[in-house]
């Protein structure tokens, strides 16, 4: 099958490129690592000062939070800047010549960020947990859905900006931005009305209760997962479409390769 | 029907681009041409004069405002995107590859987008590097090969994807003499032993007149000339000449020629006077004449003057331009 042999040239073109670029995405994650451990410095001289314990939930909240901000900012910002770079450089349209579509191609591409960032990011986690001493529950088989669902939104935000960057330069200054925005939805309290539908929080909020709880998925009240995949669902929606209202103008004004 | 011998067939291609103060430019305008299979074509004309947004039209790569474009008889806008098997470009300008991969991984990955990738092709990979003389370079990152040589990779990453029509956008820039010998030979040899189908833009005339059967020139937008190179050549032959003089000209004589052929050069070689003209008309010849016995010239030597492609286009582009 085509597809499949496309998904695996995109997977053997990124495992290359992550190789390359080995350098870059340790000094990406430890930067991370370290303005964790000024946090969780932080938090720990509260506490000592509050003394009541307050603060122990807090604690675990942050590691989650941390962890999905991880992988909300690798789904989106590979996303959103490997379409802009690619347009700078000319691949972009390579890639746009391809007989299964574009589409496909971005899928593909999207599989294979989730899969080759999963380790890192994985790693991280374990960085944080054994720097702490808390140890949340890592179970994958809950972990990996509930995660992929939270990212849907993700996703969604990165086809709309990449692809209105693609015709409005501009909008990159916004990637930079959209960073503080996720970590802004990632500490929502669920109580604030209409939180569950804005992009990541109930998902956001789903994995907190799977790792800090020890609920297996199936044991979450589906009506939580539903609205969380719908929502998620509805948000990539709303980004292909932007995306691909995008690529129609890029198309009529020749902007897909503005090198 | 479909014609069966047409690889590609454009029919009433027009692309307007409208900037935000409403001025519309007529990039390209009411195109129309065919390509057979196995022929090489020109695509030539001055900078703007809409050879790269013809073919990213055709590619899909930019929308047209209207227009027809048939590929193996199959309609372009219906088969997208599953006809793009069929096609594959390297475009002008652009990197075309992964600077940080290697060359051979950036065919790799280019071929298997359009599901090329067996045993079988990767030798067909190696068979091409080796006609690039790029195999030393198989392993080295894109990014670290010379200019020269990532124009290389970009051809053998389009042809590697063994379609059966291949653009090539400004292939042969940057490149030294001796590469780009052996671009054209490479080309030719692929379009004779595999019968591919090949549209070529270059500023380069020579390469144009080596390894193009025909030759489409475009000028504002819209063809000027579409014909055999070899036609265009004989065509611009019996019409140049070349007039040595006994003696500078006169004055008189460059001005009265220059007020009644718009071609002509006259240029004084020192003590003996040089005219080269190029005739539009049979009766032509007799004015030329009328003229240099009317000034007293002293005509040493006539000659047909060579030709080449260059002078040919050259020619073409300049009428072009004073008749608009
Ligand atoms: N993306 C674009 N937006 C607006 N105008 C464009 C765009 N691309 C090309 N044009 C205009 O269309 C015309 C044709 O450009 P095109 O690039 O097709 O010329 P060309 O024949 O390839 O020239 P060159 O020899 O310089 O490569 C030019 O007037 C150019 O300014
Ligand atoms: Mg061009």
């Amino acid at each position: 099958m085509k597809l499949v042999s496309v998904l695996g040239a995109v997977f053997r073109r990124d495992w290359t490129m992550m190789k390359r670029y080995i350098v870059n995405s340790v000094s990406t994650l430890v930067s991370i690592y370290m303005i964790f451990i000024l946090i969780f410095a932080g938090l720990q001289s509260m506490s000592g000062y509050v003394k009541t314990g307050a603060l122990e939930g807090s604690l675990e909240g942050t590691i989650i939070g941390f962890f999905v901000w991880t992988f909300t900012i690798y789904a989106f910002s590979n996303l959103a800047w490997n379409l802009t770079n690619e347009a700078q450089t000319g691949t972009l349209e390579q890639l746009y010549l391809a007989p299964c579509g574009f589409k496909w191609v971005a899928a593909s591409t999207l599989i294979s960020d989730f899969v080759f960032s999963f380790v890192p990011i994985m790693l991280l986690l374990a960085a944080m947990m054994a720097t702490t001493g808390k140890w949340l529950r890592v179970d994958l088989a809950s972990l990996v859905p509930l995660l992929l669902i939270t990212l849907l939104g993700a996703y969604g935000v990165g086809f709309a900006l990449g692809g209105l960057a693609l015709v409005f330069k501009r909008i990159q200054a916004l990637f930079q931005i959209m960073q503080f925005v996720f970590v802004g939805l990632l500490v929502i309290p669920m109580r604030v009305p209409a939180a569950k539908y804005m992009p990541l929080v109930l998902g956001n909020d789903l994995i907190r209760r799977a790792m800090v709880d020890g609920v297996r998925m199936w044991r979450l009240p589906p009506g939580d997962i539903l609205t969380a995949v719908a929502v998620g669902a509805a948000y990539l929606a709303v980004g292909v479409a932007v995306f691909s209202w995008c690529e129609r103008v890029a198309k009529n004004r020749g902007l897909l390769g503005h090198y | 029907m479909s014609m069966s011998a047409g690889a590609l067939q454009v029919q009433s291609l027009t692309k307007v681009f409208r900037d935000r103060g409403g001025v519309a430019v007529r990039a390209v305008d009411d195109v129309c041409f065919e390509v057979k299979r196995g022929e090489v074509l020109g695509l030539l004309g001055p900078n703007g004069a809409g050879k790269t947004t013809s073919i990213k039209c055709i590619l899909g790569l930019m929308r047209p405002d209207s227009g027809r474009i048939t590929l193996f008889g199959q309609d372009i806008q219906a088969a997208y995107p599953r006809i793009l098997g069929k096609m594959s470009a390297v475009l002008e300008g652009s990197r075309n590859l992964y600077w940080r991969m290697s060359v051979w991984e950036n065919v790799a990955f280019f071929s298997a987008l359009h599901g090329v990738g067996s045993r079988e092709d990767r030798e067909y990979f190696g068979y091409l590097l080796k006609l690039f003389s790029l195999d030393e370079k198989r392993h080295t990152e894109v990014r670290k090969l010379s200019q020269g040589m990532k124009q290389k990779a970009s051809v053998v990453c389009a042809l590697a994807r063994r379609t059966p029509l291949v653009f090539l956008d400004e292939p042969t820039l940057g490149l030294d003499v001796e590469t780009s010998l052996e671009l054209r030979s490479v080309l030719k040899r692929l379009a004779r032993e595999e019968e591919r189908t090949f549209v070529v833009s270059s500023h380069d005339m020579d390469v144009i007149q080596d390894v193009c059967t025909r030759v489409v020139i475009m000028s504002s937008g819209r063809i000027v000339v579409d014909d055999q190179v070899s036609h265009l050549m004989s065509l611009f032959r019996t019409r140049a000449y070349r007039i040595r003089l006994r003696g500078p000209a006169p004055q008189a004589l460059e001005e009265r020629l220059t007020q009644e052929f718009a071609s002509v050069r006259v240029t004084d070689a020192e003590t003996d006077a040089e005219i080269r003209v190029a005739l539009s008309e049979d009766g032509d010849i007799y004015r030329l004449m009328d003229a240099l016995r009317g000034e007293d010239a002293v005509i040493d030597e006539i000659s047909h003057e060579e030709v080449d492609l260059e002078k040919v286009y050259l020619e073409i582009v300049r009428g072009e331009r004073m008749r608009s």
